[in-house]
């Protein structure tokens, strides 16, 4: 996975990277908006960190300009402001998604884990989570390689759960999810689910209630 | 406020108290003007009817064969000329020498003077009368002819005019002091327009106050507001720009020592140097924790002091994000925190409601023992509401309204907050016109903080309906 790292500070541009390569990525820091054009000409990247605040060409304009050549490139914008405006111009112009500083390391790789994952679940078949690895195509799941067997249902959530790792997934929208599949269901039923769920899945990944929120499924930390 | 204008200089009774006395001063010169004009007319004919009378009976003297003087007044002519309804009328003639040709014997004589016939006011008979003496040439001696008249058709008279010039000069200064009264309140209302104006206006509203209907005689103190207004904005918007700047300067390299140091620390493998990072990397999150603090706290003083947009917001969705990045934290805490969510619309700023939030929760954190549990509520009973409630040791009830004080770390505080979270949540919930308030959690344990929104109109109908 190569991360292009386009931020002017040193101190951050220099701990981004660090944090991202001892994540396992390949990262490679540029300063400028200029260079990362040339660098993105250059060679092809999974996934492109841009700080707003760059010298002469903005991190919005230098989005803007990517989507506007149809470029479907990941992109995670850093910001030092605050306010939802520069979020919400951000995204409607193209930004997958946000990060204020100051932001702790294992946000931003959790981010970049997620991006990445959304990226590859489009343009490939196959979702990572951890050691867990979920099959699209063929419905299957596996942990170190090992194959799990679970019912419809639980596969229906355990997707809409990795899809949205990180973030807290409503019991609603886990309802919503395998609807389809069931006339009634209560969602006590989709405690049930997700507690077998994570009897199944052992060790593999966290499925964490938040009372009252819903549940957010986290890969286990090594 | 009432109490406190009345103690206030007031123009308009300024103008009143100059006008209205000398409006009735002249307004009573005058009316006893009229009195003395209207009166000596009356007296002129009535004197001059008894000046007739007289010479009537003048007329009427003639001289006797001895050379004294007589009167042939028939009977019926007396009668005659002593005809009155009113008043008595007396008549006297009289020789040079005193002695009596006809009449009132004991009627006085006005003693010769250049005018004649002479007048004068005299007491007869026990009461005030007019008398008028005319002298006459009758042969070869002078002969006085002195009629007099009581005072009844007189003072009728008098009181007639009298009453007359009272009622309509009466009338004359209410009206006079009907016109001032209006014209100084009309003469103000200009005054009273700006004021009003002024008052209605939101306190953050900076616009210019118009200067079109404005009377010159206050231009200058509108002017002088204008020229605030405007250094105000002006002041704000360089305020705005210093915290935007200031926000990048400090974020930025906050944002990449501590990065460094998590990876310093995480890569160190010498225990002793690990713990040495691990504290300043906790030092280093202090202070980005407290930088964030106050950048959150100038900016909503700045959002306060210029007029911000609040736009519609459903409460339950600052809700989501203020939990997702604090799980991780909780659950090192062990502390469970979880959320009751309706949806509750209000109107607001949804970073600075979702920084409050985030303060809240935090704080709770701070102050709520591993075990325990912090629930983030909110909806709508009638006002939208935010609300967290821990498990901790709960604030003491002395220390409830302080606490809100920038700095302010109660008795209970422990750990290494700033002091600055509840006084961000306080300029938040003044931002937004909501009611922050601080009780002891259900069953008296615990803390409670709640902010109530103002009621939604057409929003709020819905939420009673759906009750």
């Amino acid at each position: 996975m190569r991360v292009l790292v386009v931020e002017d500070d040193p101190l951050v541009g220099d701990a981004v990277r660090r944090a991202l390569a001892a994540a396992g990525f390949a990262a490679d820091l540029v300063a400028s908006a200029e260079a990362a054009a040339s660098a993105l000409h250059a060679e092809s990247f999974d996934l492109a960190i841009v700080d707003i605040g760059l010298p002469r060409v903005s991190g919005l304009q230098f989005l803007q300009a990517l989507r506007q050549r149809g470029t479907g490139l990941p992109v995670l914008i850093l910001t030092a402001r605050d306010g939802l405006e520069d979020r919400v111009h951000a995204l409607d112009l193209g930004a997958d998604d946000y990060l204020t500083k100051p932001f702790e390391i294992p946000e931003l790789v959790a981010r970049c884990r997620a991006l990445i994952r959304r990226a590859h679940a489009v343009t490939s078949t196959r979702l990572a989570l951890g050691s867990l690895n979920l099959d699209l195509a063929h419905r299957e799941v596996t942990v170190d390689g090992a194959l799990l067997d679970l019912t419809h249902r639980e596969w229906t959530i355990l997707e809409c759960l990795v899809f949205n790792a990180g973030r807290i997934v409503s019991k609603e929208r886990l309802k919503e999810s395998v609807v389809n599949w069931s006339e009634d269901l209560t969602p006590n039923a989709i405690e049930v689910y997700v507690s077998r769920l994570r009897t199944k899945l052992g060790g593999a990944a966290d499925i964490r209630a938040v009372r009252g929120m819903g549940y957010r499924i986290d890969a286990r930390e090594k | 406020m009432r109490a406190k204008n009345d103690q206030a200089p007031s123009i308009r009774k300024r103008l009143l108290a100059l006008l209205l006395p000398s409006a009735v001063v002249i307004l009573v010169a005058g009316t006893l003007g009229d009195y003395f004009t209207a009166i000596a007319p009356f007296r002129e004919a009535y004197d001059q009817a008894l000046i007739d009378t007289a010479i009537a009976v003048a007329g009427r003297v003639t001289v006797r064969n001895d050379g004294r003087p007589a009167l042939s007044l028939p009977p019926d002519a007396a009668a005659i000329l002593r005809a009155d309804s009113i008043d008595s009328i007396y008549i006297k003639v009289s020789a040079a020498d005193g002695a009596l040709v006809y009449g009132d014997a004991d009627l006085p004589e006005l003693p010769e003077s250049p005018a004649n016939p002479s007048r004068a006011n005299v007491a007869y008979r026990g009461e005030p009368i007019r008398l008028v003496s005319y002298r006459t040439v009758a042969g070869p001696s002078i002969v006085a002819v002195s009629v007099g008249e009581t005072l009844h058709k007189r003072d009728r008279a008098r009181a007639a005019v009298l009453t007359t010039a009272i009622a309509v000069d009466a009338a004359e200064l209410g009206l006079v002091l009907a016109v001032i009264w209006l014209g100084v309140r009309l003469a103000l209302a200009p005054l009273r327009n700006v004021a009003a104006q002024i008052h209605r206006r939101s306190a953050r509203d900076l616009a210019p106050l118009p200067l079109g209907r404005v009377p010159v005689e206050i231009r200058g103190v509108v002017d002088a507001l204008n020229r605030l207004f405007a250094t105000v904005t002006r002041a704000g918007s360089e305020q705005r720009r210093f915290l935007e700047s200031a926000a990048h300067q400090l974020r930025t390299p906050l944002t990449g020592i501590q990065a460094q140091l998590e990876l310093m620390a995480d890569d160190e493998t010498d225990p002793s140097r690990k713990d040495q990072l691990g504290r300043v990397l906790d030092g280093a999150r202090r202070l980005t924790h407290t930088t964030q603090q106050l950048l959150a706290l100038a900016r909503s003083d700045e959002a306060a002091t210029l007029d911000w947009k609040l736009t519609p917001v459903d409460l339950a969705s600052v809700v989501d994000p203020v939990v997702n990045e604090r799980i991780a934290a909780s659950d090192a805490a062990k502390i469970d925190l979880g959320a009751e969510v309706s949806p509750a619309d209000a109107r607001g700023v949804s970073w600075l409601l979702a920084e409050a939030l985030g303060n809240l929760v935090d704080n709770a954190m701070t102050y709520t023992p591993a075990g325990g549990s912090i629930t983030i509520r909110c909806g709508d009973d009638g006002a939208p509401f935010l609300q967290v409630t821990d498990t901790g040791p709960g604030i003491p009830p002395g220390d409830r309204a302080r606490v809100l004080d920038r700095f302010y770390r109660g008795s209970n505080a422990q750990g290494d907050g700033s002091g600055l979270g509840l006084a961000i949540v306080h300029e938040v919930a003044q931002l937004h016109g909501a009611t922050l308030s601080i009780d002891a959690g259900p069953d008296g344990r615990g803390t409670t903080v709640s902010l109530r929104f103002p009621v939604r109109h057409g929003g709020s109908a819905q939420a009673i309906a759906a009750r």
